[in-house]
């Protein structure tokens, strides 16, 4: 029987082993001059999009690799809620006194929205 | 320490770690824009440019540093371009630079003159090429110099950067350079400040004694300790500070302060004074992790946060901003003038955001928005990233702080074109519109590579390029 703290030990090295291989195996760039601009028809996309920017910009720039990996590519809506809630490796956890669960649900709806976005259809 | 250390496994990948000699190849295929906009080549073969203005008639002016990160020490310029990629020398300065930001006003140039050597000075330079000093002796022999200028109302408005990091000297500050030259220099604040007592202990590399400890707090000369409830009186000038002067020459008047290294300067179109300032390094006796550059609104008298906050945040007790395996960062100061405001933007971390303009014409497009210039992660100098960061032009709006690419290098990753070897953007170091705002002019710096052993920059790799619409 495992103990919590063995359990979230494994579940982090999990989350983290998963982030390595989807940032290390894909492309996590997102570029208005390479994919065009990301339609922005959902509110939460909207608020999501400038919630990202006060908190997640700055390590992950446009969802990109920087300071930290790529999230561009990584398919898991949980395995980011669990990174923003309980950090990984270096990044460190944000309370939900610092992003609120409903700021993180629109974070989470425009980094969905940014993943699937890719090279426009009409020629970019 | 598992979880760490799947950072730590990973070396650092910055734009500058390049393990060739690069040659700079200036290609426009590999730079992509949003559709609608073309880029061309205005000028090549720079060294170290960093600023550019325009006069009356809409002809572009560039300045070359005269000094780079490295200890490379060349001659300081202004130069008119010409067309043709050709360039033609109005003045030249001595050997105190960097150069760091040039304005027209009124049939004169205006330089800000970094000082590393002698002090800041703010420069007018006639269209002849008569020099004549309206400020010296700014405290600029550190790692940040002075910076813009941007005039409005009769008044040059420049930026201060600090001598240090993170507010301590540190064995960081003798890898710059600067402090075998000036052992006693340190960051002068612009108003009193209290200080916590705590200081920070290193190895002395001033003097041969073996195992000789050094130990040195916040505001105060290389080992030089501080005492809780100490009180370093302020003064103007002062380091992380916008100050200002008349146009004319005059006194020098604090604007705001307690920033970090405040590089950019720009009035938005409303007249709102817009700065940018690169943010914290993981380096020296104080290192900070995790800090974007910012993108401030500035409010006349405010303090806004240098060397205890980070975009409006306090660092103290913050795992947000605690270098992996290493101590959390305490605080320096006991209390602080007002709680910093909220940024108007947060740009990536290390992305060195320098040169802002605003655009102006619907022509053009993106009125009201920022254009900012990045430079370019220096990793591992500052600290590790995972890939390059920066090296491209982005725009901000003010109103909400989302942050989109402008021109960026194409390809599956981001970087330098040295980096990706390719003929795209190197370091982008300054945007200006031109006076009638049709125009986007990017001063890229050139190739810097970047060792363990520090920058290294490389001559007359410099570039200027303009961006129009098609249909222009």
């Amino acid at each position: 029987m495992m103990n919590a703290d063995t359990r979230f030990t494994l579940l982090s090295f999990a989350a983290c082993l998963a982030v390595v291989l989807f940032t290390e195996s894909c492309s996590v760039r997102r570029s208005i001059p390479i994919d065009g601009p990301l339609p922005l028809t959902d509110s939460s996309v909207v608020q999501g999009r400038i919630h990202f920017m006060a908190h997640c910009h700055k390590c992950h720039p446009s969802g990109e690799t920087g300071l930290g990996g790529g999230i561009n590519k990584i398919p898991f809506n949980f395995l980011k809620r669990f990174q923003a809630r309980h950090g990984l490796g270096v990044m460190p956890s944000f309370t939900e006194r610092e992003i609120s669960d409903e700021e993180l649900d629109k974070i989470l709806a425009y980094l969905q929205a940014l993943r699937k976005h890719n090279k426009r259809d009409d020629g970019w | 320490m598992l979880l760490t250390n799947c950072y730590r496994l990973k070396s650092s990948s910055g734009g500058g770690q390049i393990d060739y000699s690069p040659i700079r190849k200036v290609d426009i295929s590999d730079i992509a824009l949003p559709k609608g906009y073309k880029i061309e080549v205005v000028a090549t073969n720079l060294t170290f440019p960093t600023a550019i203005t325009f006069d009356d008639e809409g002809t572009p002016y560039v300045i070359e540093a005269g000094y780079s990160y490295g200890e490379v020490w060349t001659e300081p310029k202004l130069l008119r371009i010409d067309g043709k990629k050709e360039t033609t020398l109005i003045a030249s300065g001595g050997k105190n630079g960097p150069w760091t930001g040039v304005e027209y006003h009124n049939g004169n140039f205006y330089i800000a003159e970094g000082g590393q050597l002698k002090g800041g000075k703010i420069l007018r330079i006639s269209p002849e090429g008569k020099v004549t000093a309206l400020i010296d002796s700014l405290p600029s022999f550190g790692d940040h110099h002075t910076n813009a200028p941007a005039i409005k109302d009769g008044f040059i408005y420049f930026g201060q950067g600090t001598a240090t990091n993170s507010g301590v000297v540190g064995n960081d500050n003798a890898a710059f350079g600067w402090l075998y030259r000036y052992e006693n220099f340190h960051d002068t604040p612009c108003k009193d400040i209290t200080l916590t007592g705590i200081d920070y202990e290193t190895e002395n590399i001033l003097t041969e004694v073996p195992d000789d400890i050094a130990v040195t707090g916040a505001y105060s000369p290389y080992n030089t300790p501080t005492a809780d409830g100490q009180v370093i009186q302020g003064k103007v000038p002062c380091n992380g500070a916008i100050m200002r002067i008349p146009v004319e020459g005059g006194p020098v008047e604090l604007v705001a302060w307690g920033f970090r290294n405040p590089y950019g300067l720009a009035f938005s179109p409303d007249g709102t004074l817009y700065i940018t300032e690169n943010g914290y390094d993981v380096r020296g006796s104080r290192p900070v992790w995790g800090t974007g550059d910012v993108l401030w609104e500035v409010i006349p008298g405010t303090w806004y946060g240098w060397p205890d906050f980070s975009a409006g945040e306090r660092l103290e007790n913050d795992e947000e901003f605690k270098p992996p395996n290493q101590d959390l960062v305490k605080p320096v100061l006991a209390k602080y003038p007002n709680i910093p405001p909220e940024p108007a933007a947060i740009l990536g971390v290390h992305s060195s955001s320098n040169g802002i303009d605003f655009s102006t014409n619907s022509d053009f497009g993106y009125v009201g928005k920022a254009f900012i210039a990045q430079f370019g992660d220096m990793a591992p100098g500052v600290g590790k990233v995972m890939a390059p960061v920066g090296f491209k032009v982005v725009t901000v709006d003010v109103s909400n702080g989302v942050i989109e690419d402008f021109a960026v290098n194409k390809g599956e990753v981001n970087g330098p074109a040295s980096w990706l070897k390719e003929g795209g953007l190197e370091r982008p170091i300054d945007v200006q519109f031109n006076p009638a705002g049709t125009a986007l002019y990017i001063v890229d710096f050139g190739i810097m590579k970047i060792s363990e052993r520090g920058p290294k920059p490389l001559k007359e790799t410099g570039a200027v390029f303009k961006v129009t619409r098609e249909d222009e």
